[in-house]
């Protein structure tokens, strides 16, 4: 593959060139109730050839299978000189760098029976129906996915990688005396077959735990409280309040949301991403235009300190490139994007954050975490109140909403029990795609913020 | 390749169906600073199901004939330890007409969607705003066959405008999104009602609700509102949920549940839309379903498994999705409209609040019809008249029994991608603005 790639830009007129294959081998298992739905295998292969010249924009072509890659990446070039583009693309420097990660994996997902993917996919299923008399439908789909590498550059760079993930979704419905609630939940592990299989049990106890639970919950009382959030909830919020916003000239990001310098949090707020984590679903030893990742601090101590950057946007910036130029797809642009994003630990327990807390609510994982300009959303997916300092009875609907800076300037403590997450997202953003990201963080209160009358 | 598919598990399977899709999608997007990205995607996707001693598997792959062995082997995989399940493929019949190309958009070059894209973002550019403008179109087949005999060919090709405009300087306005799509080229027109659009979005001044913070007021959904506020009713009448599932509208089929003005269909058959099609993936013929009939559940949507589970037809509405089972799925979704135009209905409401879009974000349950959603662009209408945009806005309450007693419903249906909906002026909803 390395010599077809690089005999492909040989060809190319392009002033920079960049070829990209990825092949996706995938297993699924969806379990509905008792019965199988579907149990499939697939495998895909395609690519990108993207290029840019002095004086042009960008053209890419994305293309299936590995034929004629120097006829794509022609093609790339005419689109580039077609766009009729008034602004060239500049890219920052980086180290031509050969890397290879292509090892074998052990314990590989490729090599499981599809008959045996199924039987652990039914085992769940059982096990979350005989959980409790009151789960009355259920829903299991277990997954895994190799996927492989190779990336050209015509400065010289080449990237081989070879990964795989596997992950489980569970989904349970929970029905007493004609009240109907539903709770979910998934995991999501980088590595071979059985590691990603471990957590499997406990999430499946987790999640038709919650959906029990919320049978007897009540609705959180609209109003102002002081809140805590777990990993999980804090996680979900630093990715979508922080790392997310923290990507300069992308459609629709507004570059002034996180301007450099600007102090957005209190002293105790250290935030940043770091596609180098060991093991999570998001790490990778290089972004898709082959610059090696590095962790990136994109606040320090409550100040915006940085961004994640591709080549383009660093050049932009007069900044060095992060490593977080991210395909959304498999024939789409690198775009830059989180990762594995981080609040760095601080200082006492979850029993610390809660004493002294009269009246409070705990926000335990998130179902959803959105943000429009700087308007943040936090659904969590399950929450208790706190009262006297302790954690008392479960409440739903709870939601947190409010502009990015007014919600950071509440923060008021960081513990110091920083966990990643292994429930591993998706993060899905217009025409840059899809790509699975992971947060990782400690326990976080907040003093005064408003719970609105949510849904969740 | 469908032949050449089928022929390779022939005398190995019951039955078999397959669908290949080809599509050439050529995308240009401008940025703010005048930098052109263009790019291209060619793909060719084939699709198959096998029936292998009672049990179904699938496959699907983008390798070409070559591929075929390999999704031969994976489908047969597939079935050793998928469903059990009856299945019965159609048969052939009359294939309806439905316009799903348009020449022009299929000759588009880059050359012409520069010119589109130019022309809006020029449109829509003013000194304190920052503008993105993307084109985009695609051509391609749609091929579809099965052991029974079905074998139907379609071209499709799609088009589609459309801008991001941030606002420099005024507080807290989100991004203010635009878009529109079909078979065809937008036209000037087209252009010209979203730079209408974003002007109306952005015009109106800061307002504050005079009620605090939260009140139950009378809402006025304008078509992109409507589009996510009614997502719980889709999930509601299709697949699954509404024949076996937990829909609120499971058994009630002809019961009247909603406000008599509420008529809903699925809309295979209108011409050069995003859902537009002859056939579905499965080889069942499309037709018009009605699913809400003046407030009567009228219909629910089924594909071929969900038909089978289910002991009902297949209304035609299978979708196939790379690496993943056969989907139920709607074509184009129709709210038809009123009588009233957006000015009556603003006045018939008089005090309350006016929606331009909502997010529904991840996490909201659809099938209870409970949602608290952001309203991103939402204005405070007073005596009639738009007062002021509203900021930090929050939707919430229980989307059936809105639709149970509606304030009225619009005429001024627009094509929303898939979607052709009238603005909805709802009785009374909660709103409440996050600090």
């Amino acid at each position: 593959m390395k010599d077809r790639l690089f005999d492909a830009l040989s060809r190319s007129r392009a002033g920079y060139t960049e070829l990209r294959v990825r092949r996706i081998w995938s297993t699924s298992v969806l379990v509905r109730d008792r019965s199988v739905e579907s149990a499939s295998t697939a495998s895909e292969t395609g690519g990108a050839a993207r290029c840019c010249s002095p004086g042009t924009g960008w053209g890419l072509v994305g293309f299936s299978g590995t034929e004629r890659l120097d006829t794509m990446a022609l093609q790339a070039h005419e689109l580039s000189l077609a766009g009729a583009s008034r602004q060239p693309v500049v890219l920052a420097p980086i180290p031509v760098r050969v890397h290879d990660a292509s090892a074998a994996i052990p314990d590989d997902p490729r090599e499981v029976p599809l008959a045996e993917k199924r039987q652990q996919a039914e085992s769940l299923a059982a096990l979350l129906a005989a959980s409790d008399r009151r789960i009355a439908s259920t829903r299991v789909l277990c997954r895994d996915e190799v996927v492989e590498t190779w990336l050209a550059t015509s400065e010289g760079t080449w990237v081989h990688e070879l990964r795989s993930e596997v992950s489980a979704a569970v989904l349970a419905v929970a029905e007493e005396g004609g009240n109907v609630e539903r709770a979910l939940g998934s995991v999501r592990i980088q590595g071979g077959w059985r590691n990603g299989t471990d957590g499997a049990d406990a999430l499946v106890e987790r999640v038709a735990g919650r959906s029990v639970e919320r049978l007897h919950a009540t609705p959180v009382r609209s109003g102002r409280y002081t809140v805590v959030l777990d990993q999980g909830a804090t996680g979900a919020l630093v990715h979508r309040a922080v790392t997310h916003l923290a990507r300069p000239s992308l459609p629709g990001a507004d570059p002034d949301v996180l301007p450099l310098g600007t102090r957005i949090g209190p002293e105790c707020v250290t935030v940043g991403d770091d596609p180098t984590a060991l093991g999570l679903a998001a790490s990778s030893i290089s972004d898709d235009e082959g610059t090696g990742g590095r962790r990136t601090v994109v606040i320090q101590n409550g100040v915006v300190v940085g961004h994640l950057h591709s080549r383009e946007t660093a050049a932009a910036g007069r900044q060095a490139p992060t490593g977080h130029a991210r395909a959304g797809s498999l024939r789409g642009a690198p775009f830059p994007r989180a990762s594995n994003s981080f609040l760095a630990q601080g200082q006492g327990t979850l029993d610390d954050l809660i004493q002294g807390i009269s009246l409070g609510v705990y926000l335990i994982d998130a179902l959803g975490c959105e943000s429009a300009g700087d308007q943040i959303a936090l659904r969590a997916g399950s929450a208790r109140m706190i009262r006297h300092g302790r954690l008392a009875e479960p409440v739903k609907g709870v939601q947190i909403m409010g502009g990015l800076l007014p919600l950071l300037g509440r923060v008021d403590a960081v513990a110091e029990d920083f966990a990643w997450d292994a429930t591993g997202g998706r993060c899905r953003d217009g025409a840059a795609g899809v790509v699975p990201v992971t947060s990782g963080a400690p326990h976080l209160r907040l003093v005064d913020v408003a719970i609105g009358e949510g849904i969740s | 390749m469908i032949g050449r598919l089928l022929a390779a598990v022939s005398g190995h399977v019951v039955a078999a169906d397959a669908l290949v899709k080809t599509d050439d999608t050529l995308s240009l997007a401008i940025s703010s600073e005048g930098e052109t990205r263009v790019g291209r995607s060619r793909t060719e996707t084939a699709y198959l199901r096998v029936l292998r001693d009672g049990r179904v598997g699938y496959s699907s792959g983008s390798g070409g004939d070559a591929e075929i062995p390999e999704l031969v082997g994976r489908a047969m995989t597939s079935a050793a330890a998928g469903e059990e399940l009856d299945l019965f493929l159609p048969v052939p019949a009359p294939i309806p007409e439905v316009s799903t190309r348009s020449p022009q958009a299929a000759a588009a070059d880059a050359g012409e969607l520069d010119g589109l894209a130019r022309m809006l973002l020029e449109r829509l550019q003013r000194g304190n705003r920052r503008v993105e403008a993307w084109a985009e179109r695609s051509i391609g087949l749609v091929r579809v066959g099965n052991s029974r005999g079905v074998l139907v060919g379609y071209p499709v090709s799609m088009a589609g405008v459309g801008a991001v405009v941030e606002s420099i300087g005024v507080a807290s306005a989100p991004p203010c999104r635009v878009f529109t799509s079909g078979s065809d080229l937008p036209t000037l027109n087209e252009l010209e009602r979203l730079v209408a659009e974003v002007d109306r979005r952005l015009g109106p001044p800061i307002a504050e609700l005079s009620s605090g913070r939260a009140a139950r007021l009378p809402v006025c959904l304008a078509p992109r509102a409507v589009s996510a506020f009614l997502r719980p009713l889709r999930a509601a009448l299709t697949g699954h949920q509404a024949l076996l599932g937990d829909s609120p509208l499971r058994g009630k089929l002809g019961e009247q549940v909603f406000d008599a003005r509420l008529t809903v269909i699925d809309d295979p058959l209108a011409p050069g839309r995003p859902g537009s099609r002859p056939i579905d993936d499965e080889g069942v013929v499309s037709r018009r379903i009605p699913l809400i009939d003046r407030g009567r559940v009228a219909g629910f949507l089924a594909d071929l498994g969900v038909g089978a589970r289910a002991m009902v037809p297949s209304t035609g509405h299978g979708w196939r999705t790379p690496n993943a089972p056969p989907r139920v799925g709607m074509t184009n979704f129709r709210v038809l409209p009123g009588p009233e135009n957006l000015a009556t209905l603003l006045t018939m409401m008089g005090t309350g609040v006016m929606i331009d879009e909502l997010d529904w974000g991840a996490g909201p349950n659809p099938n209870s019809g409970s949602i608290a959603l952001r309203a991103p662009w939402a204005y405070l209408v007073e005596g009639g008249a738009v007062r002021g945009r509203l900021e930090g806005v929050v939707l919430s309450g229980n989307v059936f029994d809105a639709l149970k007693e509606l304030g009225g419903v619009g005429n001024d249906s627009t094509w929303i991608g898939a979607s052709c909906l009238p603005s909805l002026l709802l009785s009374e909803m909660a709103i409440s603005v996050s600090g």
